[in-house]
C-alpha cells in the first residue's frame, strides 16, 4: 500500500460533486496518475472535464471524497503551498488591464514570496529564471507587449510560461489549443510533451481533438455525463466501441505512419 | 527594461510637483509670503506672524489636502483592482452614503459635541461591511454582487439620511457643505489622526501589490497562482475603506480623485501595482494640493470647497473615459 502511495502524483478518492441547481451529479470518481505521465481527459461537451480540473485545483470543494496531490489533500494546503504543487493554464482569460507579458509571467513566482520580499521593492522572480522561461515558451520578444494585445497563440504561450514559473510538478490544462491554428497548437503541445519527457511535469489535460490526442497523451480518461467511464493507454482507449457510442460518430482508427501512435479520424 | 526607467522619471516628476505645490500653497493666500521667508520659517519657526500663518494655518491644510488626495487615489486603485473595473471608485460600495448617514446621526443626536467626522468614518466602514456581508456567497465573494449590494445599501442609507435632514432643516447647510467636500479649519491633531490611520492602511496594502496584479487576471487565475482570494479581497476592502474613512474624516466627500488619479497613473506608467500604488499616492497628493490652491484663490466669490474643483475637473474626464471604454468595447480603434 505504501509503495503504491509513493507512486502517485494525483489521487482521486470517491470525489463527487453536484452543480448548484442541476439534477445531474458528478462522480464519484476514483483514479490516480503516476508521476511523469501525460494524461488527456476526453469526452463530449458538458461531460464534466472542466469540473474535474476545478475540483483538483481546489477552486471548488467536492461534496465527498478527497483530492490528493503529492500525498497531500489539496484542501488542507494554503493557497501558496497549493500553487507550488499545481499550476493551471485556463481556457481563456479576460482582463481589461494592460499588464505586460513580463508582468504576467512574473506572477508565477508569487507563491514563493516571503513577507520580507513583499515589503521590499523587489520583483517576484529572478531575472535569469524569467529569461529562460520566456525564451523556452517563445514569448521573449513579446515581453513588453500588453497581454491584452496578444494573439490567441501568444496569449496561451504566455499563460504556459506563467504556469511553468510556478515550478509545480502537476500541470492542469483546460483545452489549451482551442482557438489556436494547427501550427501554434502543435508547438504548444510539443513544449508540454518535452517538459514531461524531461521528467519535470505530470500533466492532466482536458482536450477535444481525437485526431491528435493520441500523439501526445500516454493515457486517456474518458468522461461522459459526470462519470469517468473508461481509462487506459491511448492505444487501447481510442479504438474502444464506447468512444463511438458517447460521441455517436463512427470514427476510423488509424496509426500514425511515422510515430506509430494511435489516432481517430472522422468517418 | 523600459518600464523601470520610465517609472523613475515618473516618480521624480510626481515628487517634484508635490513639493512645488506645497511650497506654492504656503506662499500663496490673503497675505502672500515670499519663498525665502517660507523656507526660513519652515526650517526655524519663531513667534512672528509669518511663522504662525505658515505653521498653524497653511501647512496643516495643505498637508491634509495632500494626505486626502493620496489616500483617496490609493483607495481608488485598490477598489479598481478588487472589482476588476477601471471605473470603480472608493465610494462605490456604499462608503459615501454610510459616511453621510453617520455624520447626520451624530448631528441629530449628539449636536453638542463635534462628532460629525468620527460618525462619518464609522458609518463608511459599517456600510462597506454590510455590502460585503450581503455579497458573500458560496466559495468566493462575487464582486459584481458587491457593487450591486453597495448600490442598494447606498440608496437605503441615503433615504434614511434625507429623512433625518428633513426632520431638522437648520442643519442642511452643514451637511450640504460636507457632502461636497472641503478642507478647512484643520488642526495638527486632526492631521495626526489621519496620518496614523493612513500609515496603517498603506502598510497593510503595500505587501499585497503582487496579489492585486494577480487579481487583474481574474479571481480564478489568482487562485491558481496562489493568492488566497477571499482573504486578500477582505483585507484590501477593509484597508481601502479605512483609507477612505480617514480621508472623509478630515474633508467630507471629495469626489473623482479616487476615480481619476489611478487611471491617469495607469496611462502614464502601466497597471503594475508595485509602482501604481506609490505613484498614485504622490500624484493624488499633488493633484489635491493644487486643487486646494485653486479653490482658495477664486477671484470675486472667494474660497470655494475643493470638492467642487475636483468634480468640475474630474467629471468631464470620467465621461471621456466612459465613452472611450465603450468605443473600445465595441471594437473601435483606441
Amino acid at each position: 500500500m505504501v509503495s503504491i502511495m509513493q507512486d502517485a502524483m494525483l489521487e482521486l478518492h470517491d470525489v463527487s460533486y453536484h452543480w448548484p441547481g442541476a439534477s445531474q451529479t458528478f462522480g464519484p470518481i476514483s483514479q490516480r496518475i503516476a508521476p511523469g505521465r501525460f494524461v488527456a481527459l476526453i469526452g463530449p461537451n458538458g461531460a464534466g472535464k472542466s469540473t474535474l480540473l476545478k475540483l483538483i485545483a481546489a477552486l471548488w470543494r467536492p461534496d465527498t471524497g478527497e483530492v490528493i496531490v503529492n500525498h497531500q489533500n489539496v484542501l488542507t494546503l494554503t493557497a501558496a503551498q497549493r500553487a507550488r504543487q499545481i499550476s493551471f493554464v485556463p481556457q481563456t482569460l479576460d482582463t481589461s488591464f494592460d499588464l505586460t507579458v513580463r508582468e504576467v509571467v512574473e506572477l508565477g513566482g508569487l507563491n514563493r514570496l516571503s513577507w520580507r520580499d513583499r515589503l521590499q521593492f523587489r520583483p517576484s522572480v529572478s531575472p535569469s529564471q524569467l529569461e529562460s522561461t520566456l525564451r523556452r515558451t517563445e514569448v521573449w520578444h513579446l515581453q513588453d507587449r500588453a497581454f491584452t494585445t496578444l494573439s490567441g497563440g501568444e496569449a496561451k504561450r504566455t499563460l504556459l510560461a506563467c504556469a511553468l514559473m510556478q515550478e509545480a510538478p502537476l500541470l492542469l490544462l483546460d483545452e489549451p489549443t482551442a482557438h489556436l491554428d494547427p501550427g501554434h497548437a502543435m508547438k504548444f503541445l510539443d513544449l508540454v510533451r518535452a517538459k514531461v519527457d524531461a521528467g519535470e511535469l505530470t500533466v492532466l489535460m482536458a482536450y477535444h481533438d481525437l485526431t491528435t490526442v493520441g500523439l501526445y497523451a500516454d493515457e486517456l480518461w474518458v468522461m461522459d455525463q459526470g462519470q469517468l467511464i473508461l481509462t487506459g493507454a491511448a492505444a487501447d482507449v481510442l479504438p474502444h466501441p464506447m468512444i463511438r457510442q458517447i460521441y455517436d460518430v463512427d470514427f476510423i482508427p488509424l496509426v500514425h505512419p511515422r510515430t506509430k501512435r494511435p489516432m481517430l479520424i472522422f468517418p | 527594461m523600459p518600464r523601470t526607467g520610465k517609472s523613475i522619471v515618473n516618480f521624480t516628476a510626481a515628487f517634484s510637483v508635490l513639493l512645488f505645490a506645497l511650497l506654492l500653497g504656503v506662499m500663496h493666500g490673503p497675505t502672500p509670503i515670499p519663498l525665502r521667508t517660507v523656507i526660513d520659517r519652515i526650517i526655524s519657526p519663531n513667534a512672528s506672524i509669518d511663522s504662525v500663518i505658515v505653521w498653524d494655518i497653511r501647512l496643516p491644510e495643505l498637508v491634509a489636502a495632500a494626505l486626502v488626495g493620496g489616500g483617496l487615489a490609493v483607495a481608488g486603485a485598490v477598489m479598481q483592482a478588487l472589482l476588476k473595473n477601471p471605473l470603480a471608485d472608493p465610494y462605490i460600495v456604499g462608503a459615501s452614503a454610510g459616511a453621510g448617514l453617520g455624520a447626520t446621526l451624530m448631528q441629530e443626536f449628539l449636536p453638542f459635541v463635534n462628532m460629525m467626522a468620527p460618525g462619518a468614518f464609522v458609518g463608511a466602514l459599517a456600510a462597506v461591511f454590510l455590502s460585503y456581508l450581503l455579497s458573500r456567497g458560496r466559495g468566493t465573494t462575487s464582486m459584481l454582487t458587491l457593487i450591486l449590494a453597495g448600490y442598494a445599501v447606498g440608496v437605503i442609507l441615503t433615504s434614511v439620511m434625507t429623512f433625518l435632514m428633513l426632520l431638522n432643516r437648520q442643519d442642511l447647510t452643514t451637511i450640504f457643505a460636507w457632502e461636497i467636500g472641503g478642507i478647512n479649519g484643520v488642526t495638527w491633531s486632526r492631521v495626526a489622526v489621519v496620518v496614523v490611520l493612513m500609515t496603517v492602511s498603506l502598510l497593510v496594502i503595500w505587501p499585497y501589490a503582487h496579489d492585486m496584479n494577480a487579481l487583474l487576471l481574474g479571481e480564478e487565475q489568482a487562485h491558481h497562482l496562489g493568492v488566497p482570494v477571499r482573504r486578500v479581497q477582505f483585507v484590501l476592502l477593509v484597508s481601502a475603506s479605512l483609507l477612505t474613512g480617514a480621508a472623509v474624516y478630515i474633508s467630507g466627500l471629495i469626489g473623482f480623485v479616487g476615480l481619476v488619479i489611478p487611471h491617469v497613473v495607469r496611462r502614464l506608467n502601466g497597471p503594475n501595482h508595485r509602482q501604481l500604488i506609490p505613484l498614485a499616492f504622490l500624484i493624488g497628493a499633488a493633484f489635491l494640493t493644487l486643487a486646494e490652491l485653486v479653490a482658495t484663490s477664486m477671484p470675486v466669490i472667494g474660497p470655494i470647497p475643493v470638492g467642487l474643483v475636483t468634480a468640475f475637473l474630474g467629471g468631464p474626464y470620467f465621461l471621456y473615459l466612459l465613452v472611450r471604454q465603450n468605443r473600445w468595447k465595441q471594437g473601435w480603434s483606441r
